[in-house]
């Protein structure tokens, strides 16, 4: 799997959302936040967001439906709502959030079921594309620690293999021996192994 | 003010040091919405500030109560029962001095009223950014 292509892609989902216009800065804050204590935080907070948000849109549904309609109440869930939509940068789902207050406060009901309708839809698009955004993001990582293993593994078993020839030749009956003859003309001998030929033990 | 490689509008990691609060500085979030709460505490965090997060008001009001003191406290205006400015109210009442600042999802300027009425030193409008926090940070710092 090719690490760069993954990551070209996880770079183009992001600009994708902040040019259509899905994401604004603030979801750029949320990614400042995220750092060695806190590995996840953004994935975090957008499940935990995903998570309430789907509360309060059913609490606004069924206040859209009870009659009388309480526009006080409907006005303290959207409150909520558009705090926490703003607060991860869905501008989309927040510029809704905003036109659907506006209807509430004029006490208007016909506004306002058409604009929650808007701000259901938003709200679905948004989740579909940072659903997708972290799955990508999951295997880019997922690939890089795969890599980083993998080369860890590599030099452990180069070291491994270097050691093992000191056995080796301690077993043959020789000494140290300077291995500057078998450096490339590059110099490019990373470990110096020093041996010294006993001929005396080679005649034995 | 440890300001090197950062800036009072923002907090650019890739310039090199983050801004950071030089004296031990203490905050207080009071927020219903756990996103929200989530957010400020771990942005206050990241400038090296204690925060704590409550979500109703009444929290808020017995944790200073009992002795607990704040430099900055965060307000959100529509809390459930005890309201954002009756919470502030209420702290301002018990003779504390530190910075209020009530905050709100719809900007109305009726709120900032009362929020301002109440003893708040301010009011603004989500999402809580660093541009808003860093000043008020420098500010309590010096």
């Amino acid at each position: 799997m090719d690490r760069n292509h993954l990551k070209r892609q996880v770079d183009l989902m992001k600009r994708s959302l902040f040019d259509q216009g899905y994401l604004d800065e603030q979801f750029i804050q949320l990614e400042e936040l995220q750092d060695d204590d806190n590995p996840n935080f953004v994935e975090e907070i957008v499940t935990l967001f995903f998570n309430d948000s789907a509360r309060l849109l059913q609490n606004i549904e069924q206040a859209l439906v009870s009659v009388p309609i309480d526009f006080a109440r409907l006005d303290n869930y959207m409150h909520q709502f558009k705090g926490s939509s703003s607060s991860i940068g869905a501008k989309r789902v927040k510029n809704e959030c905003t036109r659907f207050k506006e209807y509430c406060t004029a006490g208007n009901a016909e506004g306002c079921f058409r604009t929650f309708v808007q701000v259901k839809q938003e709200h679905a698009i948004l989740r579909t594309k940072l659903e997708t955004y972290f799955q990508a993001y999951i295997s880019f990582m997922c690939v890089f620690v795969l890599v980083i293993f993998a080369l860890t593994y590599i030099c452990l078993l180069f070291c491994l293999y270097l050691f093992s020839w000191q056995d080796k030749l301690d077993h043959l009956g020789l000494q140290e021996v300077k291995l500057d003859d078998y450096m490339d003309e590059g110099g490019s001998l990373i470990i110096d192994l020093y041996y010294k030929y006993d001929k005396a033990h080679m005649i034995e | 003010m440890d300001m090197s490689g950062g800036s009072a509008e923002g907090n650019d990691k890739s310039e090199g040091q983050r801004f950071s609060s030089k004296n031990k500085l203490t905050a207080l979030v009071v927020d219903n919405g756990g996103v929200c709460r989530a957010i400020q505490t771990a942005l206050l965090r990241s400038y090296g500030v204690e925060t704590e997060a409550v979500e109703p008001g009444e929290a808020a009001v017995q944790l200073l109560a009992s002795g607990a003191t704040f430099n900055l406290i965060i307000i959100e205006m529509l809390l459930p029962v005890l309201n954002g400015p009756e919470t502030a109210r209420q702290i301002r009442a018990m003779g504390a001095q530190s910075k209020i600042l009530g905050i709100t999802s719809f900007f109305d300027g009726r709120q900032q009223q009362e929020f301002l009425a109440a003893g708040a030193d301010g009011f603004i409008e989500k999402p809580v950014s660093p541009e808003i926090v860093i000043p008020i940070i420098w500010e309590l710092d010096n």
